[in-house]
């Protein structure tokens, strides 16, 4: 009985995956495609409830993020090391984003990104030297993810002029390559920055209707505990724990962490902190107003955020952009179903004739 | 069975798939079309109640002050009266556009009389009646293009294969036709 050549029967099998595989995005692609494009796009200062589509820039809320790779002030990043070699591995990788304002000619809207499906091209794309050399614009992240950016020009000029000892961030620290062994080492990462144009589809609703705008306000892919309320059957059962009552508060479940500005900035109140520990200093009235005006937004004025039957789609450019983007992936996704069978055929073609 | 017959088999699984993605996508598209129209249409509708709710206001706000402008202020009750949301989508963009000429016309008079246009109640419903026409004008440019994107989809292949099937047919837009602009929208009461 003939036999076939393993190796290029696992080539053929390789092929039928990679094929599934993208005509699989290829479908989400023409799903987020047709959202995007059959959506009329809405002026914000006129925008009605319910699911619409924003296009304009970016504007950064009370707090940023600072960006693992490259160090930059930003509203969401996506960003993975992967060590090079045969046997790649993904050694980091981090997915977050915080509330941000879209704006348009006519106004700005409050964006609430948790659930959201970004896409966005990576803007850092690097890889470590034969040597192991780090690749130019890397600059690994020291210190908080997030940051208050300065809230004047002389703020901003003696941030800029104030040397601070790097404090590593100890998930990134030996990242960075160095040695031989680290040579291939590659880096990506996507972000959204102020100034941005971006496309948004989602859900016009008040705010006073967010049931939770501090959960909503953040985007954790991973690890996010708040996650699982994009589920309907999880949001209800913590709507009904919380009609009866049975979810802790926030100052029992976080004790100080719920205090406004402990974990950024400084807190409004006094903490309840150890004896002996150093007590922290207070915000001033100033400052405890900008931290409590985090949420101060009416009731009724409109945000958009994700809803269970309308996930957030946040994509970068122009709609006719965004929605070439996606096409791109459709027909991308097609060609993987002509690579699938393909492949398969060459492997039945190989079985047989051995 | 044998390996060539199990690789037809799986392309042909494929095939399906993939037309069977492209059926149901299309159909789906259609149907999330259709509502958005819907929406686009309710929400234009709620902003022309707004304003016929409003207009009363303004027209009572200054007629004792504005006793010359009699046959000014009477337009903007007709127009306002011929508006009813019974009224087929391009009868209905006809009197609103005759409603937002009248309230221009309002508005160009009333800037003749200072001791009015400083009221502070006459400032407030001018405020909020100009509001309500540009979300009006806003709204109406939505609903059409979305209209647009509607009646472009079920033209187009694969959707006008099954249009019929499924009795898509190509939606108003939100815009006076000739019959309409030609046809005097009320008729105009004796001061």
């Amino acid at each position: 009985m003939p036999t076939a050549d393993p190796s290029l029967l696992g080539l053929c099998l390789a092929g039928v995956g990679v094929g599934l595989l993208l005509l699989w995005r290829g479908f989400g692609g023409y799903r987020a495609a047709a959202r995007i494009g059959d959506t009329s796009t809405s002026r914000i200062a006129t925008l009605a409830a319910g699911e619409v589509r924003i296009s304009g820039v970016v504007e950064r809320a009370e707090v940023t993020l600072v960006s693992p790779l490259q160090s930059r002030d930003c509203v969401w990043y996506r960003s993975r090391i992967r060590s090079g070699g045969r046997d790649e591995q993904e050694l980091f990788a981090e997915e977050r984003g915080i509330g941000f304002r879209i704006r348009d000619a006519s106004g700005s809207i409050r964006v609430f990104p948790r659930g959201a499906r970004i896409d966005a091209p990576d803007r850092f794309a690097e890889r470590t030297g034969p040597l192991g050399d780090e690749p130019p614009g890397l600059a690994l992240r020291g210190g908080s993810p997030f940051t208050t950016p300065a809230e004047d020009r002389e703020a901003a000029i003696a941030a800029l002029l104030t040397v601070r000892v790097p404090d590593p961030d100890p998930e990134l620290s030996g990242l960075g390559g160095g040695s031989f062994e680290d040579s291939g080492r590659r880096y990506e990462e996507a972000r959204l920055e102020e100034g941005d144009v971006i496309t948004v589809v989602g859900t016009a609703l008040p705010f006073g209707h967010l049931e939770d705008p501090s959960g909503a306000d953040r985007l954790d892919r991973y690890g996010d505990p708040l996650a699982g309320l994009d589920d309907p059957e999880v949001a209800a059962e913590v709507a009904e724990a919380r009609a009866a009552g049975t979810l802790l508060t926030p100052e029992e479940a976080w004790g100080n962490a719920a205090i406004p500005g402990f974990g950024i900035g400084r807190p409004v109140r006094a903490p309840e902190l150890d004896e002996g520990v150093t007590a922290p200093v207070l915000a001033t009235p100033e400052e405890a107003a900008r931290i409590e005006q985090v949420f101060d937004l009416e009731p009724d004025l409109l945000v958009v955020a994700a809803a269970p039957d309308s996930p957030l789609l946040i994509a970068t450019g122009t709609p006719g952009e965004a929605v070439a983007r996606e096409e791109g992936r459709f027909l991308v996704g097609l060609l993987g179903a002509v690579l699938a069978i393909g492949s398969a055929v060459a492997g039945a073609l190989l079985l047989a004739t051995g | 069975m044998s390996p060539t017959a199990v690789a037809a088999l799986f392309a042909l699984l494929v095939l399906v798939v993939v037309i069977g993605f492209l059926v149901i996508g299309t159909y789906n598209a259609v149907v999330a079309l259709r509502n958005r129209v819907a929406k686009a249409w309710a929400n234009i509708d709620v902003a022309l109640k707004q304003r016929y709710d409003e207009l009363p206001n303004l027209v009572e706000a200054v007629r004792d002050v504005m006793a010359f402008e009699q046959d000014v202020l009477e337009e903007v009750t007709a127009r306002r009266a011929a508006y009813s949301d019974r009224d087929p989508i391009p009868r209905q963009a006809a009197t609103s556009e005759a409603t937002s000429e009248a309230v221009r016309h309002l508005f160009a008079v009333v800037e003749s009389y200072p001791e009015v246009k400083s009221a502070a109640n006459v400032a407030a419903l001018q405020a909020e009646i100009a509001r309500l026409e540009e979300i009006i004008a806003d709204r109406r440019e939505l609903y059409n293009d979305q209209v647009f994107r509607h009646n472009t989809r079920i033209a187009q292949v694969p959707a006008n294969l099954v249009a019929g099937l499924f009795g898509w047919t190509p939606q108003p837009f939100f815009a006076a036709d000739d019959d309409e602009r030609e046809r005097p929208a009320v008729e105009l009461r004796e001061a």
